[in-house]
């Protein structure tokens, strides 16, 4: 079939002003995040002024521990649940793919009142109870992102071939599974991390102060202020999320070999 | 390489039986391999080799039935427990691993020590030629090249029974009879028992000790390669391994028949034909031979396939009254032959096989 000559041109169109709408906010938000005093000049006031806020490294610590118990606590319960859905328990795929879709259908207030309601005694009315709530709500993403990576790899002759070689299921997941799914793994992390680290309804509904809810409440004194927590909120995440990313990895460099 | 293996185990299966639902995978397979010895388990597709070796692997659960490695009851001993090296037919090495360290992970798993571990790795390596390849990553090898390093990490952990599921089926022909002949030479050296399953007849008969060909999920016959050629037990033996002709035949006395007008004698039966009965009588290619036209005893025909394969051509003769027969030809006795010349033909062997119609 002819290729349509203006395809390339359309799609690049399509992409360059798509970017646009992501990037000129950003360089508006962080153009106005330098302004000096009485919106002249330009200086780091904003940043020292947000740093010497009261609640600003409580809030922020807050966050990244939560953001971090949630990310490994979805992995600890997510990858051995995907390895064992796609080695043995096909038939339950479906049904755990639809459990894990709720979290985008069941409203926040209701997820966040039905769920606190079920949570054990000891983890009630502890900020602990939010880390299982960014995992709920984690879920879908983390579903998908697992199950894509597991579908690549040879899951089943890796397995056989490590248990053969006397590894335990435990074993061979850390060593054999995990690294075979690192992008996947990786993929997951990104999205639990930034999703709880930014997650605001639940954690304002339950009272808890994090990061996202310390922002609305001092940004209303401050709206540079507030423009700058926005960009180093952003430009934190981003940085974070990249050191994870750029972590060497292993067996990076594809070479083929002929027979 | 030192021969550092442990003594061959013996291997049993006893009535071991595998159901899926109304399906038998398996279906009370009885099968002793010798110590040291390498048996071929042969079959088409679905007829339940690859289900017994996975059994033995501890991959599968039998449904009924013992297996046994050196007396001892192994059916309830997990994979992992079970000291059985297995090379997969799908490149199964660990892609995050070096050829090394691929090697290496069942010693590791065993906590052998350091010095210990580098040692082997580097027999290993030289035992399957890959010394110079200890650093690479899997997908920077050819896949005869990751089939080596397979076989080596199977056998670092100096394995009771060494178990190869069609090892060589994803290669290309000329690297797979490299590595058939690496592994019958590493099989010898280091004397392991070796359960091979393969679909590949040449490949079973190459190789093997013993072959046991299977059909649906039961052992037709076990025996030497050259006795389940020469002497098929079954009519299904007979026509699953090498080429045979099929062709209508019948019963004229007990024990005799007559086949394209050509007298011939019948193995014993365990269920002889009456006279009189239809029958087919499987002739292999090469107990037919050229003959004289002028021969009154042979059978004429038409010369309608003519295959070269080297010192033997294959050449196919149609004959009224019966399917396309197969003859095997010395090439330089068929050079002038074209298609479409008249040929006679008689059968050359004593006694063949006949089956009901």
């Amino acid at each position: 079939m002819k290729k349509f000559p203006l395809k390339w041109p359309l799609v690049g169109s399509a992409a360059f002003f798509a970017s646009l709408m992501f990037i000129v906010p950003l360089y508006g938000a962080t153009v106005y995040s330098f302004k000096g005093n009485g919106g002249k000049g330009h200086s780091w006031a904003n940043y020292q002024w947000l740093i010497h806020q009261d609640g600003f490294y409580p809030a922020l610590f807050t966050s990244l521990k939560l953001a971090v118990l949630a990310a490994a606590l979805n992995l600890v319960l997510m990858v051995p649940t995907m390895v064992f859905l796609n080695l043995k328990g096909k038939r339950y795929k479906s049904l755990v793919d639809f459990l894990c879709i709720l979290p985008l259908i069941i409203p926040v207030v209701s997820l966040a009142i039905g769920a606190q309601v079920a949570m054990p005694k000891f983890l009630q009315n502890t900020q602990y109870e939010l880390v299982f709530f960014f995992v709920i709500i984690a879920l879908p993403y983390t579903y998908r992102a697992l199950d894509t990576s597991l579908q690549t790899v040879a899951l089943k002759t890796l397995v056989e071939a490590s248990r053969s070689l006397g590894a335990s299921w435990a074993s061979t997941i850390i060593r054999v599974i995990v690294p075979a799914i690192r992008s996947g793994i990786t993929g997951a992390l990104f999205l639990t991390f930034a999703l709880s680290i930014g997650e605001y309804t639940i954690t304002s509904l339950l009272h808890w102060e994090t990061f996202p809810t310390w922002t609305v409440v001092a940004g209303q004194q401050n709206i540079l202020g507030a423009i700058a927590i926005s960009v180093f909120s952003f430009v934190g995440a981003i940085a974070l999320l990249s050191i994870i990313a750029l972590l060497p990895k292993r067996n990076a460099e594809r070479v083929e070999v002929e027979e | 390489m030192s021969k550092e293996a442990r003594e061959g185990a013996t291997l049993e299966l006893k009535g071991v039986s595998r159901h899926f639902g109304s399906v038998k995978a398996l279906d009370g397979l009885d099968i002793t391999v010798h110590p040291g010895e390498l048996v071929a388990l042969l079959g088409p597709s679905g007829c339940g080799k690859t289900t017994a070796l996975r059994i033995v692997a501890g991959l599968e659960v039998a449904t009924s039935g013992e297996l046994l490695v050196n007396g001892e009851r192994y059916n309830e001993t997990p994979a992992n427990h079970r000291d059985m090296g297995m090379v997969f037919q799908s490149y199964s090495l660990f892609p995050n691993l070096t050829v090394s360290e691929n090697i290496d992970y069942g010693l590791r798993v065993r906590k052998i020590d350091s010095d210990k571990r580098h040692k082997r790795v580097d027999e290993m390596l030289e035992l399957v030629s890959l010394e110079s390849k200890g650093q690479s990553y899997p997908h920077q090898l050819s896949g005869g090249q990751q089939q080596r390093v397979a076989l080596a990490r199977a056998l670092a952990i100096q394995p009771r029974v060494l178990l190869l599921d069609e090892p060589l089926s994803a290669l290309d022909a000329q690297v797979r009879g490299q590595i058939r002949e690496e592994i019958r030479r590493i099989q010898l050296d280091l004397g392991i028992t070796t359960l091979f399953v393969t679909h590949d007849q040449e490949e079973a008969m190459a190789i093997s000790d013993r072959v046991g060909v299977m059909s649906h999920g039961r052992l037709e016959q076990i025996d030497k390669p050259i006795v389940l050629y020469n002497s098929p037990a079954t009519s299904f033996v007979a026509s699953f391994v090498g080429l045979a002709n099929r062709i209508p035949a019948e019963i004229t006395a007990k024990g005799k028949a007559r086949v394209l007008n050509q007298k011939v004698n019948i193995l014993d039966s365990a269920a002889p034909f009456a006279e009189g009965a239809k029958v087919n009588v499987i002739i292999r290619p090469e107990s037919l031979e050229l003959v004289s036209e002028s021969d009154l005893d042979a059978t004429r025909g038409i010369v309608a396939l003519k295959s070269f394969l080297g010192p033997m051509t294959k050449v196919g003769i149609a004959v009224e009254g019966a399917p396309l027969i197969h003859l095997n030809v010395s090439s330089r006795e068929v050079r002038k032959l074209e298609i479409g010349d008249k040929v006679a033909f008689k059968i050359s062997s004593d006694e063949v096989m006949a089956e009901s119609v």
